[in-house]
């Protein structure tokens, strides 16, 4: 289905994309702003499509994990690059913190780069003010991912809720912002197939914070 | 620098898409719509790159990079795959089938070129 559902979208996203750097010709500003609208709901829409064919896998149970040795601390360095501006535009501090003591890590690289730009996604959409870290921690032959954010906060009778699928928190506030609300299901089912788990510390108005445990890999 | 490319992808609005992509930035494109048609098309022609699709008709994309790896004539050829099949462990079994790069459909034309050349280079 993954084949179906995307080849539509390689012409929509590619053909603005080449209208927009006027490949095929110049276009006036209003055009510009009009294409560039076009682009980022196409854009948007992958994102949906992604989501909801990883979790349709997930619930079949046809997911695989791909496991190679990579280093760690640069795939962090590559998630802080590609988040940055995000965080910026609402002029959040963004801070990143990697255990020295971490190096190289067998595990799935895209998957645990999915975990943690969901988790800091989330920390940038729900915070308007303060900051969203990321800490790693080496704990024996675990890592400690945790994303910690200054922002509305979670409120106890909401916490069960947040990890199943398609449930956003109706806060008047969250529904300004947009999502279909599987990001933290994918999270969770990814954590445990890579043989870790997670977790959430939450206080209403004050932030939250996601714990990642997942194994290194590599045995010593 | 610019190159000879042979893209090799079924879907028309898609080859076209490629292909006005590529001929804007100065290549020379060549196009075919099957894998067979593709490879006759590089041995006649040398393309300095094959930018090949996985699900095509008849003969799918991995034969063709296997038949490549085999031929006298195209061994040599780095093939690029640009798919939208990605599944999980496509792009490792397009790897370990010998493809120099990977790329995902759908393709951002901001950094198309730059992704190929950074595959080129390795
Ligand atoms: N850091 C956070 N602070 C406050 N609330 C949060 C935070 N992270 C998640 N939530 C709540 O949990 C809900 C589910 O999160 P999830 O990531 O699954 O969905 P989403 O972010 O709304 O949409 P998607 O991730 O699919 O784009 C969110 O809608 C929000 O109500
Ligand atoms: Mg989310």
């Amino acid at each position: 289905m993954s084949h179906e559902l995307r080849t539509p979208l390689n012409s929509i996203i590619g053909f603005t994309g080449i209208l927009l750097r006027g490949l095929a010709g110049p276009l006036n500003p209003e055009q510009l702003k009009q294409l560039g609208m076009a682009k980022n709901s196409a854009q948007h829409l992958l994102a949906l499509i992604n989501d909801v064919l990883d979790i349709t896998k997930i619930e079949a149970g046809e997911f695989e994990i791909f496991k190679n040795k990579y280093d760690f601390r640069k795939s962090v360095e590559f998630i802080a690059e590609s988040l940055n501006p995000l965080a910026q535009k609402k002029g959040l501090a963004m801070l990143f913190n990697v255990d020295p003591a971490i190096t190289d890590v067998y595990s799935d690289k895209r998957r645990i780069e999915q975990i943690l730009i969901n988790l800091i996604n989330n920390g940038i959409k729900f915070t308007d003010k303060g900051y969203v870290k990321l800490d790693c921690t080496l704990i024996g032959n675990d890592i400690e991912m945790k994303v910690t954010d200054s922002g509305i906060g979670i409120a106890p009778a909401d916490i069960e809720h947040i990890f199943k699928p398609f449930r956003q928190i109706d806060t008047g506030i969250s529904r300004l912002h947009e999502g279909t609300g599987l990001g933290l299901s994918i999270c969770k089912a990814l954590a445990k197939k890579l043989g870790g788990e997670i977790m959430v510390e939450s206080n209403k108005n004050i932030g939250s914070k996601f714990i990642v445990t997942l194994p290194t890999g590599l045995k010593d | 620098m610019h190159y000879k490319i042979l893209i090799i992808e079924d879907n028309e609005q898609n080859l076209y898409l490629a292909k006005f992509l590529l001929e804007s930035y100065g290549h020379v494109v060549l196009t075919a719509l099957t894998g067979i048609e593709g490879i006759k098309l590089a041995e006649s022609s040398q393309p300095d790159f094959i930018l090949l699709d996985i699900q095509l008709p008849e003969v799918n994309g991995y034969e063709i990079l296997e038949k490549c790896k085999k031929n006298k004539q195209l061994f040599n050829t780095p093939i690029i795959v640009v798919t939208s099949y990605a599944m999980a462990g496509d792009r490792e079994r397009c790897m370990s089938a010998g493809a120099n790069g990977y790329i995902e459909k759908p393709i951002n034309p901001d950094t198309f070129m730059q992704q190929i050349e950074e595959f080129l280079l390795n």
